[in-house]
């Protein structure tokens, strides 16, 4: 019920955006009348030829089906009207003649002196500017056809000998005109600019299909190939996939990393991260807490060495596969943790040689004007501390130039 | 035995979880999308769902939405391979108890599935990262509405510990305190982070995603 009511209502006619050879106006009407477009066609020439009214009425017409329907909606198929196919051409020539009787009146010198220039000029203008489909000679051939029109229409305007009164009508017509060119191009207009806009991001999303090949060619395929070439190496194997997830993520959620101006935690972290991963068996789980794009380098320099190597210790020495990193920024100073739950030592005995600790850790945090401290007991783990204060003066020339040179 | 029902559209992470969970639990059902595992759950009424936060046709959030609509109580345990906080609050606000990470060794994920069933809260280090980050730390400036609930010292540096890797027994051992009161800290922050009115973890997750 509801669905035979809406398909009998009346539809706007559409525009025809196929069969056309200016906007589709006479396709359209001939579609929703239910004859041959031509004959619509031979009306509005018809009509044109009586002060250039037919012009008039195309444009305005348009004008009002570009508005009525100004995206592609649901599809569109009218009723024929009229009994036989002739009883409609015939209504079509009788409305015809009898508009162009009713204009004859109007069509004194001034209206055919200005209306069928300037319509002529318009509609040359219109025609240079209707985009064709097809492109190539067609697009030409409108282009040079719409400036023969349009340059002729001025001529004839600027030779036409009007008299004064008819000068002030020719005024009003011209307004009246140019306000309608105005809305009738609108929808071309904004048509150009719509493909323009599509184009434009059809072309960034292939771009970037393109870069998201390139990558996963380079990165992903590279390293499934590894992983089928060392298949009998689990560590090697654990070890490229690691290396790979890190990277895909980083990739993925991490995009703008190298692009911020400011030296970040977490990327450089994740960066020493992913070094220990790749020479180690072993995972490193990073955390970063507040991070910023203020830091000083000369006080993250440091701190990353010194992380990265407590990572590379409890690679070393802990015995498990898997490291935690926790990073935070506070207020006063940036603290970070390696923790392992490996083997453990016992801290009060500390090997001498174990250089790795004392001097790559402990020490380099002291020269940088931070701390470290080392918890371990037997069978529970080790955690590795660092803080470094926090420079208030942040922007400390000396170690912004140590990083750009 | 613990009744689960597994979430997530890979065969092969399926099989795997499968695998590690029916040692001490019993996986009951299956499902690889968002309108399957709300058939599953409702069926099946099970006592835990592990759930991807990715589904094919929508996230962790739409399954559990869709399981309160059929009215059925069961608990959420979020799994993911991303670490995206959004995704990850936005699962645990939705009323999830934990989230953890597919790279969560076979223990470890047992260990999560029991505590969610039992009504605790299950961190992962990302997580109790995120939760750090979204609650004002000392960092930040004083929040300007002081009614809402912000972390205790002791709640916040629980979810520190968590972050650095610690499992909740150390915890308790390093803080001197029991289990219990670690699984009541976490369950508490759990329970700040699903307070409807908390604007500023919107604002955060909003800014987070402009960074």
């Amino acid at each position: 019920m509801d669905q035979s009511v809406r398909g009998q209502c009346w539809q706007v006619p559409r525009l025809d955006r196929e069969d056309r050879w200016i906007g589709g106006v006479a396709a359209a009407l001939a579609r929703e009348i239910g004859v041959q477009t031509l004959v619509v066609r031979l009306a509005f020439v018809a009509l044109a030829t009586v002060g250039g009214w037919g012009l008039v009425l195309y444009a305005l017409t348009w004008a009002g089906l570009a508005i009525a329907n100004p995206g592609r909606l649901s599809p569109y198929s009218p009723q024929p009207k009229g009994a036989t196919s002739t009883h409609r051409v015939l209504a079509v020539v009788l409305i015809t003649a009898g508009l162009a009787w009713a204009f004859e009146p109007y069509s004194n010198a001034a209206v055919s002196a200005i209306v069928l220039p300037v319509g002529l000029a318009l509609s040359g203008v219109l025609i240079a500017w209707t985009r064709s489909g097809e492109g190539g000679t067609s697009a030409l051939v409108r282009v040079v056809a719409g400036l023969v029109v349009a340059v002729g229409g001025f001529l004839a305007v600027a030779t036409s000998r009007v008299e004064f009164v008819d000068a002030a009508l020719a005024l009003v017509f011209g307004l009246a005109l140019v306000s309608g060119i105005v809305v009738v191009a609108a929808p071309s207009l904004v048509r150009m600019g719509r493909d323009l806009d599509r184009e434009r991001q059809e072309r960034i999303r292939a771009d970037e299909r393109a870069r998201i090949g390139a990558h996963i060619h380079d990165s992903v395929l590279q390293t499934l190939l590894l992983i089928q070439q060392h298949g009998d190496d689990p560590a090697r194997t654990r070890q490229l996939a690691r290396r790979q997830e890190r990277e895909l993520r980083n990739w993925i959620y991490g995009a703008s990393s190298d692009r911020s101006s400011g030296l970040r935690l977490g990327p450089a972290l994740e960066f020493a991260a992913s070094s220990v991963e790749a020479a180690f068996d072993i995972a490193v789980g990073v955390v970063v807490v507040g991070d910023s794009t203020d830091l000083v380098p000369g006080d993250i320099e440091p701190l990353i060495a010194a992380s990265r190597e407590a990572m590379i210790n409890a690679a070393k020495h802990s015995g498990v596969e898997r490291v935690d990193v926790y990073a935070e920024r506070r207020a006063e100073a940036i603290e970070v943790f390696i923790r392992d739950a490996g083997v453990g030592f016992d801290a009060g005995a500390i090997d001498r040689d174990r250089h790795g600790l004392s001097d790559s850790i402990v020490a380099r945090m002291e020269r940088a004007g931070g701390a470290a401290r080392i918890t371990s007991e037997i069978g529970e783990g080790t955690e590795v501390e660092l803080s470094m204060p926090i420079d208030q003066h942040a922007a400390d020339p000396a170690g912004r130039l140590a990083v750009d040179s | 035995v613990i009744r689960i029902v597994l979430v997530d559209d890979h065969d092969l992470i399926r099989g795997g979880m499968r695998a590690v969970l029916d040692e001490e639990c019993e996986v009951v059902g299956e499902a690889a999308d968002v309108a399957g595992a709300i058939d599953a759950i409702a069926r099946l009424k099970p006592d835990v769902v592990v759930c991807d936060v990715h589904l094919p046709d929508g996230t962790a959030t739409d399954v559990i939405a869709g399981t309160i609509q059929r009215g059925v109580t069961t608990v959420f345990l979020a799994l993911s391979v991303s670490d995206v906080a959004d995704d990850v609050i936005s699962v645990i606000r939705a009323g999830a108890r934990g989230y953890i990470t597919k790279a969560t060794d076979s223990s470890e994920m047992i260990a999560a599935v029991k505590r969610v069933a039992a009504g605790d809260a299950v961190f992962s280090p990302q997580l109790a990262g995120f939760v750090l980050d979204a609650f004002a730390t000392d960092l930040r400036a004083p929040v300007a509405d002081p009614e809402l609930d912000q972390l205790t010292p002791r709640e916040q540096e629980v979810m520190r510990l968590l972050a650095r890797g610690y499992a909740y027994k150390e915890i308790a051992r390093r803080l001197t305190i029991s289990i219990k009161t670690v699984e009541s800290h976490a369950g508490a922050v759990l329970r700040k982070l699903q307070l409807p009115n908390r604007n500023e973890l919107a604002r955060w997750a909003a800014d987070r995603r402009i960074l």
